[in-house]
């Protein structure tokens, strides 16, 4: 019978599964850079009233809560897209557009799913509100999975301003909003029907609220579906307001990623117009998540128009682990050397040499117990003869220069 | 075209959805009740089906192990899983319902008892009604909580109401309807949009075929 390894309890998986993430942080953060955005980092503790305050964000519940020494009560960063709107506020309307990206862990904790601690990639892009800049936003968020490998996956765009406009006018309580809301997330006609009967809605605001959740698909598909009479204005305007972007990511070819997904909601309430997440096949949670959050700044007295995402680290990684794209972690050959009592000291010299020319070295008294991988090399400094084993052969070398020699021969750097 | 990948739970509702399948033009061959394979391809290769245990049903789709499922809504509500509810295949349908002893509505108690198998839907129904209560959960024959002191009420489904009325039980509330769903996982109708969608729509047909034959 053969035995299970549990991977996460081996340190050497650890290892290598810290190392596969690192890789996919430089490649955010190097791409995030080319598009011109800065990193930054924000508090891991924040006030709890920063967040209390607001409304329709983070669930209270949800906030993982510290006590400080004196009894104030502080959460551990739920959010990273408030304290920077909060921080770039603190400091006045930006003179020019501002452009910050993040690599962070946030926490929640939920009664299904315990205490999380999850990494976010993100950026925002502050002080501007233009058609073009939440194209290349989302320009970006496509760029960067399409650069991990994935090929069949979509960009899900919507308006904040469907789901606003449509119980604006409807006076529902809080309870019958959040019902309509999950309704609409999970396009649950069947339901929705007898629910929209029970409220005293007019005719035309229940069919717009029955037509949203299926209003999906290609953009041309979608715009062909709406009859004029099924939104009011300032959804026309919030419809005119995607196809501009749709149009403008169609020249940098990308169209065939974009849905358009006119029922989707985002639980943060700061969203204030385009809303977008993304997908790719067989993992059924939005990879990545954001949109234009105009009104966030008010709450701290500067109008900022604002516009972000942030990608799921983790479930990045498991995805991509999922589909075998990720690559093996290459093996650097590893120095391993051993020597006899009278030679510490050149020994020691040795290694130092060798790691300021960028080598890899483990040294060991000669009696002790070396674990090795096949393709490491070994060298022995001993009384009578110092020698280097590859995988190939075994040589002398007399000086630090002749090992060297031997060393870039074998090209292990 | 790819493959859509359906998960069912072996049964009465298997059978019916087979059923409704063939008539769309949907066959697999190699099925028949008694089977116990567990992976079907269709004849146009349109369809993977495979059969996993009716709980399970919304995890498969939720995972994205399975493109759709066909589940009961007692076994979506319960897993609370995040995925698209499109269809109601109008099978099996039955109700949630509070239930005790009867006669002993209001149960005269500071905080409640509840029995179930389903302990995520309890809580749900009575968090929304303000009541803190606790719940034990059992896994069958959950009809004799109440009567041996177990618990105050018990929260299940109810089809006819005669298991509840042989053992001296009633019912004091219902708390949803329940029948057959058709769910999606939210990445594959993103990523495979054209093939669902266009699956859905035959079945859509299907069924108001099946619905008129009944009332017709």
């Amino acid at each position: 019978m053969s035995s299970y390894q549990i991977g996460s309890a081996k340190a050497e998986y650890n290892a290598d599964g810290f190392k596969r993430r690192e890789t996919l942080i430089t490649q955010f953060k190097n791409r995030f850079s080319t598009y011109g955005y800065e990193q930054i980092r924000t508090s891991t503790f924040e006030s709890y009233d920063l967040y209390s305050k607001l409304n329709g964000t983070v669930n209270k519940d949800d906030m993982v809560k510290v006590i400080d020494s004196s009894g104030k009560v502080l959460v551990m960063r739920p959010d990273v897209t408030i304290p920077i709107t909060r921080m770039v506020a603190e400091g006045g309307m930006p003179e020019e557009e501002l452009r910050y990206f993040y690599i962070q862990d946030v926490f929640r904790s939920t009664a299904s799913t315990g205490t999380k601690e999850s990494t976010q990639a993100g950026v925002e892009c502050l002080g501007n509100n233009r058609p073009e800049t939440d194209a290349e936003v989302i320009m970006l968020a496509i760029h960067n999975l399409k650069e991990l490998g994935f090929s069949n996956f979509k960009i899900e765009i919507g308006h904040a301003g469907f789901f606003k406009s449509l119980i604006a006018p409807a006076g529902l309580n809080p309870s019958e909003i959040e019902q309509l809301q999950s309704l609409i997330q999970s396009k649950n006609i069947v339901e929705m029907v007898p629910f929209l009967e029970q409220l005293s809605l007019t005719e035309d605001l229940r069919e717009a609220m029955q037509a949203i959740p299926m209003l999906y698909g290609t953009p041309r598909e979608v715009m062909q579906q709406i009859s004029d009479k099924l939104l009011n204005e300032e959804m026309h305007k919030n419809l005119n307001n995607l196809s501009e972007i749709v149009d403008i990511l169609e020249d940098y070819e990308v169209g065939e990623h974009i849905v358009l997904n006119l029922g989707l909601i985002n639980n943060m309430n700061y969203y204030s117009d385009i809303i977008f997440q993304g997908f790719v096949e067989q993992v059924g949670h939005p990879l990545l998540m954001g949109g234009r959050y105009n009104h966030l700044g008010d709450q701290y007295g500067v109008h900022l128009p604002a516009i972000g995402f942030a990608m799921e680290v983790d479930l990045l990684q498991e995805a991509l682990v999922q589909k075998g794209q990720i690559s093996e972690v290459t093996m650097v050959p590893q120095l391993i050397m051993t020597y006899e009592k009278s030679k510490q000291k050149e020994a020691f010299q040795t290694a130092q040499f060798l790691r300021e020319d960028g080598f890899t070295v483990r040294i060991f008294p000669e009696s002790s117990a070396v674990t090795q991988k096949p393709i490491d090399i070994k060298i022995t400094l001993s009384e009578s003869v110092n020698t280097i084993t590859t995988e190939e052969d075994t040589q002398t070398f007399r000086n630090y220069q002749a090992l060297l020699d031997i060393l870039k021969q074998n090209g292990g750097k | 075209m790819s493959n859509i990948t359906l998960a069912l739970a072996k049964g009465r509702t298997a059978d019916s959805t087979i059923h409704l399948l063939k008539k769309i033009g949907i066959q697999f061959q190699d099925f028949h009740e008694d089977t116990r394979k567990l992976v079907f391809l269709s004849e146009d290769a349109s369809i993977k089906l495979i059969f996993v245990k009716a709980v399970d049903v919304p995890t498969y789709v939720e995972k994205g192990a399975a493109d759709i499922g066909i589940a009961g809504k007692d076994n979506i509500l319960e897993s609370q899983a995040d995925v698209y509810e499109l269809l109601d295949l109008k099978i099996g349908q039955c109700k949630f319902v509070v239930a005790g002893r009867a006669g002993d509505f209001p149960p005269s108690k500071q905080r409640l008892t509840v029995a179930s198998k389903y302990p995520n839907i309890t809580e749900q129904h009575f968090q929304k009604k303000g009541l803190d209560v606790e719940t034990v959960k059992l896994n069958g024959s959950v009809e004799l909580a109440p009567l041996i002191g177990l618990a105050d009420v018990i929260v299940d489904i109810v089809e006819t109401g005669n298991t509840l009325k042989e053992n001296g039980l009633e019912v004091f509330e219902d708390v949803e309807n329940i029948s057959t769903r058709l769910i999606v996982n939210k990445a594959s109708f993103a990523t495979k949009s054209n093939d669902i969608q266009l699956f859905i729509k035959r079945l859509t047909v299907g069924l108001e075929e099946e619905y008129e034959n009944h009332n017709g």
